[in-house]
């Protein structure tokens, strides 16, 4: 798989990662946990950005990585 | 009356009247915890077989004194509620019968315990050596109360240094493949969610013989057919797998790529995956 492929899995992954994290934070009763799964789910948020700023970077750079 | 019919209307009454009584002196009674409550057991049972067999007693002795042993001890407790002599002197106090590790022979005598007898009690405590004790009291009710010593309790997340996780207590919601709404209310659910559970295990309600919701909200049933393989909730293992992963995949990323920039952001990223996910796993675990 080429860098750019590998690069958007992981990124789909992410955000596989905070969907659960927010089904939990919805799911759960304990305040507490609530919280917690609240907080690591916008942590997620933030690496999303950070890899979806670096494969726009990447495409940028290598036309042939575009695309999805 | 012939005598039959007297003994099944007197041991209807019999059963009714006891009833009433045990309603009046409620649950403390039932758990014969001091010595009123032990000895007005006692009694009134034997009061209650007494006329109901013995047919030449009187019918209305029998009640009185079933209702003196049930008012009394109903007075003393409302007494004893009040002050701590009366509760002293009548459900009485228990005795220390191993202290800082060792064995206090003379409270034993006194209250006339054998060595052997003392063993017994600490094994059906599961201690099996008197060394691993201690604290040791025998209650009023003769029941034996341990405090091991702290090397031989059981390790608790405390002792690991473990974060501290507040769980709160499960939710029955289906019974006999009945769901019973009010607990699910009160697990914070509705009916709309559950079919939904049951539809991602791929099981009818009509088939579910026990249900219950954990406090982080996951649905774990017992079905009728046992020759069914119900799947255990995955998605918590698997969020934290899928972490792992990504985590993997960043560091991997942040060795393969030249530019410097780009390294630094999948660096710090993979470092707030990996403390994100040190904080969850206690929660994700499980």
């Amino acid at each position: 798989m080429t860098v750019g492929a590998d690069l958007k899995q992981c990124l789909a992954t992410i955000k596989s990662i905070e969907a659960g994290l927010s089904a939990l934070a919805i799911n759960t009763n304990a305040a507490d946990e609530q919280k917690l799964f609240h907080e690591q789910m916008l942590t997620m948020e933030e690496i999303k950005h950070d890899l979806m700023q670096r494969i726009g970077e990447v495409e940028r750079e290598e036309e042939q990585y575009k695309g999805f | 009356m012939p005598g039959w019919l007297e003994v099944v209307v007197r041991g209807v009454l019999f059963l009714f009247v006891l009833f009433l009584t045990t309603k009046l002196l409620g649950k403390k009674q039932l758990s014969e915890l001091s010595f009123f409550e032990y000895v007005s057991g006692i009694t009134i049972g034997s009061i209650a077989a007494e006329v109901m067999m013995g047919l030449e007693n009187n019918i209305w002795h029998g009640i009185i004194g079933v209702a003196i042993f049930a008012v009394l001890p109903f007075f003393v407790e409302i007494l004893s509620l009040h002050s701590k002599t009366v509760r002293d002197v009548v459900e009485g106090k228990g005795t220390v019968l191993i202290k800082d590790g060792k064995i206090l022979e003379d409270n034993l005598k006194k209250e006339k315990y054998t060595t052997d007898e003392l063993l017994q009690l600490l094994r059906g405590k599961d201690v099996f050596q008197a060394d691993e004790v201690e604290y040791a009291i025998l209650e009023a009710d003769g029941k034996l109360s341990v405090m091991l010593k702290k090397d031989n309790r059981p390790i608790t997340r405390k002792d690991l240094d473990l974060p501290s996780i507040n769980e709160k207590e499960p939710h029955t919601i289906i019974m006999d493949g009945e769901i019973f709404d009010e607990k699910l209310a009160s697990a914070g659910k509705n009916r709309a969610w559950l079919k939904t559970e049951l539809a991602k295990q791929n099981v009818t309600i009509e088939n579910v013989f026990l249900g219950q919701v954990d406090s982080s909200g996951q649905l774990t049933i017992d079905v009728f057919d046992d020759k069914i393989e119900v799947p255990k909730p995955q998605d918590k293992p698997l969020l934290l797998a899928n972490m792992k992963k990504c985590q993997a995949d960043l560091e991997l990323f942040a060795l393969a790529t030249e530019s410097e920039k780009a390294k630094r952001l999948y660096a710090s990223n993979a470092k707030k995956l990996q403390e994100s996910m040190d904080v969850l796993s206690p929660h994700l675990k499980g």
